[in-house]
């Protein structure tokens, strides 16, 4: 058995923690940085780039660079559609089907690329453990957090993730009350708690009552297509918009012009993502200063660059209406939980957007007080992710979360008209069952249209899957009592049992996801990915390689540079030694293009060889000269 | 009678443990939420020993505490968990509580479309009278009246169905004071008290229906008059 972590796979950064000695603490990196940004790029050569080496190629490759991925996890194409034209990457799919990435000739789903983040966080903690002397430092468990809006299709394509990244997924929990959980942990106090979780890309509110170290989730509600990301777009259209109604040479922006619409933007991906960089700068300095400048540098895609002052009036007036949009969920919360705001005890921040000054303010108003802000609200949810897993491995009993499912879970009847079989804000695990028959003699297969959402007609709400009922015994029409059992576990994903109660037979069910991966898909790409992972590591080992010729190439060229070379060639290289070494580099450099690491390691080994006495030779010489100013006695 | 699925010894069908090997019990067919909390089969529950039941019971219930557990007892965990939190929710509402009694004391259910197609006849006159007023405030309305006058209108035919609705509530309270009082009486009274709480429940939700069906109307006249629609900011 392995080690167990936590993980927060956010949409723009991600960050695994695990319990130490009773601790929760974040893993990081050796800069101190807990952070990877969930950004996946695929090289020219398939390698497969995660974190700040991705991200740092959104501006070299653009177009082989995936971001903010958790937005299309179980969603369509027609989901996503109206933010597609920012995108450095292609995304495309079938109507009523999983969105797909497309990156030069190969094709992913958004849990695959989630797979690669979570493949490097486990490899982070990984490197952690092995560093610390466990002998069994291997991850193979994770609690994994989503947005607590995030609907089945949507938890299901996160565990999806997990499994693709070698993980047992033990449990799929809510962002707030993960974050909840890391706030209970010193002062184990009861009240009512409100969790407000403005993330990169999605929004949620929940409201906990906290006793005894039971953490219940009265109500939750959210957007999961809002946060940072949202805010980020708007400056982003907007200086698109004054680069675009410039003059043809890069003339300055006229003021009056009327902004070009979102859709039209004439500016290369590389030139888009400038300016994405330059606005985030620039959101990030005004949650601390009251004025900042949005910088493009000048570039083929930006001739002349972009400056622009900006205070923090013109941001709030700017994202207003965005951050007013938290408001609605929240009220609804509260009312769903029979609440009002000043029945709050706490309230808690978390998510990298509730950094923003006006965020704060429209949180501090709603509920009358100074919201907590004690916890790094990039860290509080894995933190919280890592004690949950903790529980579950401990069985420790003196804390527990009792979450609720988001949305209504209902079927579809006669005329498009949605039956709720269980309602919104119920504690999880949750079930409900629903007798269904045959409509003609000896009909033995039934279909059911499952569906997620609040609205009374299907159209409205949100298609999970379509079920089919096989093998129901012939009997006259309407004599058949097929009971079908909907539960929902406590990570918020349904499952569906069906029998028919006059004869006993349990009933065997298809399953057809309306926006996720069948178990068949999930299979097949695991094998993918085993069978990717090799050339991924075949990859990596090319460019170390790579990387390994390179600098030894660097070493021997410092050394025939150097100003006392044509010395030491004379007095102390033996007769065609220059030539041998000239030969091995000539050769080195030449077999740098090559896709065979042998060659190169093969071509490395005899460079390295052939420098070897010329390098006992200089460093001798250097040793000399370094001492020679010193005394003897200083030695 | 419970067979426990991990020992095969037999148990009670009010047990959540098995008595023999102590493990969690698969839950079977069981229908009395009462019974499930160990609460007496009362309408009058004390809302902080309910919270503490339904705590306490989450604790041993848990799927989180059946991790590593026999697959047998993650299946019996998830199946009390889900009806635990069915009961709670259930007996936590003052007025699902008594449905659930109706339920499980054999009544018919007191939701079913008969409660909003018939008129009870304690309501017709109430009815009647609404309706007729109703009519010609939205002929009224249509014709261009001024909304405040309207306005005032609804709120005096809301007057005596709020009334009702309060004298209903007085009813539902000692009604089911009398039930809780009843558990010694002979069948033929307690029936006869399920049968009242039974038709006050129906009236319940004719009457909120009423009162949903004026609210509408209010709502018309604001949009109707050409007032911004709240929230506009």
């Amino acid at each position: 058995m392995g080690k167990v972590v936590g993980i927060d796979l956010g949409t723009t950064n991600s960050l695994v923690a695990y319990v130490d000695n009773g601790v929760p603490v974040v893993i990081r990196d050796d800069s101190g940085d807990a952070l990877v940004p969930s950004i996946v790029s695929v090289g020219e050569d398939g390698t497969i780039f995660v974190g700040r080496e991705a991200q740092r190629r959104l501006l070299t490759a653009p177009t082989r660079t995936v971001y903010s991925v958790k937005r299309f996890m179980g969603r369509g194409i027609e989901d996503v559609r109206g933010e597609a034209n920012l995108l450095p990457f292609r995304i495309s799919g079938e109507t009523g089907g999983v969105v797909r990435i497309g990156i030069a000739d190969r094709e992913f789903t958004p849990p695959e690329i989630s797979a690669f983040v979570l493949r490097e966080l486990k490899h982070r903690a990984e490197e952690h453990f092995r560093r610390r002397g466990e002998f069994d430092f291997e991850v193979d468990r994770a609690v994994i957090t989503v947005p607590a809006y995030f609907n089945d299709a949507q938890r299901t394509a996160t565990r999806d993730a997990g499994r693709l990244a070698g993980l047992e997924v033990l449990r799929i929990i809510n962002e707030p009350t993960a974050a909840s959980l890391a706030y209970g942990l010193d002062k184990r106090n009861r009240g009512t708690i409100a969790v407000y979780d403005l993330g990169g890309g999605t929004f949620d509110i929940s409201i906990l009552k906290v006793e005894d170290g039971v953490f219940q989730v009265l109500a939750t509600n959210g957007d999961t297509h809002l946060g940072g990301d949202d805010i980020d777009r708007l400056l982003v259209e907007q200086v698109i918009a004054e680069i675009s109604s410039r003059g043809p040479k890069g003339s300055a922006p006229q003021p009056s012009s009327v902004p070009q619409p979102s859709s039209a933007p004439q500016l290369s991906p590389q030139a888009i993502q400038e300016i994405r960089k330059a606005v985030i700068q620039a959101k990030w300095d005004l949650s601390d200063v009251e004025e900042t400048e949005i910088r493009v540098e000048s570039s083929p895609g930006v001739p002349g660059g972009y400056r622009k002052r900006i205070t923090r009036a013109d941001f709030e007036r700017l994202i207003r209406t965005l951050v007013e949009r938290t408001l609605d969920p929240c009220s609804q919360a509260l009312a769903d939980a029979g609440l009002e705001a000043r029945d709050i005890d706490e309230a808690v921040l978390v998510g990298g957007s509730t950094r923003i000054p006006l965020v704060r303010r429209v949180v501090q108003e709603l509920f009358a007080r100074e919201p907590h802000s004690e916890l790094n609200p990039d860290e509080v949810v894995a933190l919280g992710a890592a004690v949950q897993a903790d529980i579950l491995l401990s069985g420790r009993r003196e804390m527990l979360l009792l979450d609720v499912t988001p949305l209504s879970l209902g079927i579809e009847t006669m005329g498009g008209v949605v039956s709720k079989i269980i309602l919104r804000n119920s504690t999880i695990p949750a079930s409900g069952r629903e007798m269904f028959t045959s409509g003609v003699d000896n009909q033995t297969g039934v279909d059911i249209h499952v569906l997620q959402g609040e609205r009374e007609l299907a159209a409205d709400c949100r298609s999970l899957a379509h079920l089919h009922l096989k093998g129901i015994p012939p009997m006259p029409a309407g004599l058949p009592r097929i009971e079908v059992g909907f539960q929902i576990d406590a990570n918020g994903i349904l499952s569906v049992a069906a029998r028919e109660l006059r004869t006993g037979i349990e009933q065997a069910i298809e399953v057809k996801p309306s926006y996720g991966l069948t178990d068949e898909e999930v299979e097949r790409m695991l094998i993918e990915s085993f069978e990717h992972a090799e050339a991924d590591f075949e990859a990596r080992l090319l460019i170390d390689a790579r990387n390994e010729a390179e600098s030894v190439i660097q070493a021997t060229d410092k050394v025939l540079r150097r100003p006392d070379f044509a010395t030491i060639a004379a007095e102390q290289l033996e007769p065609g030694e220059r030539e041998r070494i000239d030969a091995a580099l000539a050769a080195l450099k030449a077999s740098m293009g090559n896709t065979d690491r042998a060659v190169i390691q093969d071509k490395t080994h005899a460079l390295n060889h052939a420098t070897q006495h010329l390098a006992e030779v200089t460093m001798n010489r250097s040793v000399r000269e370094a001492l020679a100013g010193r005394n003897v006695k200083d030695v | 009678m419970l067979e426990c699925r991990s020992c095969g010894a037999g148990a009670p069908v009010d047990e959540h443990f098995c008595p023999q090997c102590s493990r969690i019990l698969a839950l079977g067919r069981h229908g009395d939420y009462f019974a499930f909390l160990d609460f007496p089969r009362r309408l009058t529950i004390d809302a902080q020993d309910l919270e503490k039941r339904f705590r306490d019971l989450s604790r041993k219930f848990h799927p989180d505490y059946y991790y590593n557990a026999t697959p047998t007892e993650r299946l019996a965990s998830l199946e009390r968990s889900s009806y635990l939190n069915d009961a709670y929710r259930a007996l936590k509402n003052p007025v699902s509580r008594v449905e659930h009694l109706l339920a499980i004391e054999g009544l018919p259910p007191a939701k079913s479309e008969e409660g909003t197609a018939k008129v009870p006849p304690s309501l017709l006159e109430e009815v009647f009278a609404l309706n007729e007023e109703l009519d010609e405030i939205r002929e009224l309305r249509e014709s261009g009246t001024d909304p405040a006058r309207l306005r005032s209108r609804l709120e005096s035919a809301r007057r005596p169905i709020d009334e009702k609705r309060e004298e209903h509530e007085r009813q539902l309270l000692e009604l089911s004071a009398r039930w809780d009082s009843q558990e010694q009486a002979p069948a033929a009274e307690k029936r006869a008290t399920l049968d009242a709480l039974r038709e006050r429940l129906l009236e319940r939700n004719y009457i909120n229906n009423l009162l949903a069906t004026i609210e509408r109307e209010v709502a018309n006249l604001s949009t109707g008059s050409g007032q911004p629609a709240a929230g506009s900011k």
